[in-house]
């Protein structure tokens, strides 16, 4: 499955700075991080289960939120930069 | 989808945030997310530590390195996380019973072979008259039946490549004078081509070998000795007319790779970079183009193709099922 991922989590104090932090590694693991609080990639459903236990641990049920778009296939999704181009999901480095 | 990562640029791999993180010399970084890795080839000059290869065995991960001049220096083949003894002792047995083993080595020669005379047909059609060629396969393909012993039968494939091999000045539009396969150093442009893009093969190979109970050291068709991971090399020469040579077909048909492409050093020939990610490029899609398998009935990348014949190996070795080599069927 294609996935883009949304986070939005609430820094109110401490703690959600922590959030925050553990939020942004654990995603990191799975998916490009393609702007600031999104990130993009091919999961399966085994590693979106896994990834949504791994989040289900550190996030505020009451204040954090994740947004998780998915699409059967790449190919069904058109991408456009509208400004700076940045090809972060290639495979060749 | 795990996927494979290629590193042409010099730099240095680590661990990062459970993570892996390549900075180059240049100043620019990436972030790999350690989920979708499957394999990294390291094709440039790149520093990794002994905390980064813990964390790839953790995930079991292969890296593949490659030197200066792209041929093939090793592998990192973390702890094997797959083993069964069982199955390790039955492989033994059918590379000591001179019967089994031939029975094997056979069998990966009939479909190799039958792999070449397809490419060959496919050309045929498409008007380069190879009638003789394919002519002159077949009929070496039926030796194959009566040979017992497993140096004839590399005689035998010996005989068969250097026939495909003669038609490679008819099925190639660019003027290379291809006369044998020379390799250390690589003299001409099909040799070089031929030599790297063997070593991607062969190491994709040995990835899906990993990813399977299959011991990669003892093999059946090529003598096993130390040094190298002799499985591989009887798997490949399967899949090599298939993911190999086509690609190299194309690639010089289209001119995507030409005189262009090569440094001259000594005497020898090596791939410029730019050339390497041109074949990297073109290998990686081919590895993902996807086909209907028959039996299956569902959609299988070609390099699950590689992973399902080691399974048939397997069944074959357990006694299970006979083992019946891939191939072509499209």
């Amino acid at each position: 499955m294609y996935v883009i991922l949304v986070y939005d989590v609430k820094l109110d104090s401490a703690i959600g700075q922590k959030v925050l932090r553990n939020v942004y590694k654990i995603c990191k693991k799975y998916m490009y991080h393609i702007q600031n609080s999104t990130f993009e990639g091919e999961l399966s459903r085994a590693q979106i289960v896994k990834l949504r236990y791994e989040l289900d641990e550190y996030i505020r049920k009451d204040k954090d939120s994740i947004i998780i778009f998915k699409s059967r296939n790449e190919r069904w999704l058109d991408k456009e930069f509208w400004g700076l181009e940045d090809d972060k999901t290639s495979n060749f480095f | 989808m795990k996927n494979t990562y290629y590193l042409l640029k010099n730099g240095e791999l680590r661990r990062k945030d459970n993570n892996l993180i390549v900075k180059a010399c240049d100043g620019s970084e990436k972030v790999i997310p350690i989920e979708t890795v499957k394999e990294i080839y390291i094709m440039g000059e790149v520093n990794v530590n002994s905390k980064l290869m813990t964390f790839l065995s953790q995930n079991s991960i292969i890296l593949h390195f490659f030197n200066y001049y792209g041929f093939y220096s090793g592998s990192y083949y973390p702890k094997e996380k797959l083993v069964s003894g069982s199955l390790l002792v039955k492989q033994v047995e059918h590379y000591r019973s001179k019967e089994k083993r031939v029975e094997l080595a056979r069998e990966v020669l009939k479909s190799a072979s039958y792999n070449i005379k397809r490419n060959l047909r496919y050309y045929n059609e498409r008007g380069r008259d190879l009638e003789d060629e394919i002519k002159t396969i077949k009929n070496l393909r039926k030796h194959l039946d009566r040979q017992n012993e497993i140096n004839e039968l590399m005689g035998v494939e010996g005989n068969i490549r250097e026939g495909y091999y003669r038609a490679w000045n008819k099925i190639v539009n660019q003027d290379i004078n291809f006369e044998k396969r020379v390799k250390h150093p690589p003299d001409n442009m099909i040799n070089s081509l031929l030599s790297y893009v063997n070593s991607l093969v062969y190491t994709t190979v040995l990835s899906e070998i990993y990813h399977t109970q299959l011991n990669p050291t003892i093999s059946f068709l090529h003598e096993p000795s130390t040094k190298r991971f002799s499985l591989s090399l009887d798997i490949a020469e399967i899949f090599k007319p298939i993911l190999g040579e086509r690609m190299i077909f194309s690639l010089l048909n289209k001119n995507m790779i030409n005189e262009d492409s090569f440094e001259k050093e000594m005497n020898s020939l090596y791939l410029k970079d730019s050339a390497r990610k041109v074949i990297l490029q073109k290998y990686d899609s081919r590895l993902k183009q996807r086909i209907r398998h028959k039996v299956l009935k569902k959609n299988v990348s070609y390099r699950y193709l590689i992973r399902l014949e080691c399974y048939k190996i397997i069944k074959h070795i357990l006694g299970e099922k006979n083992y019946e080599g891939f191939k072509i069927w499209w």
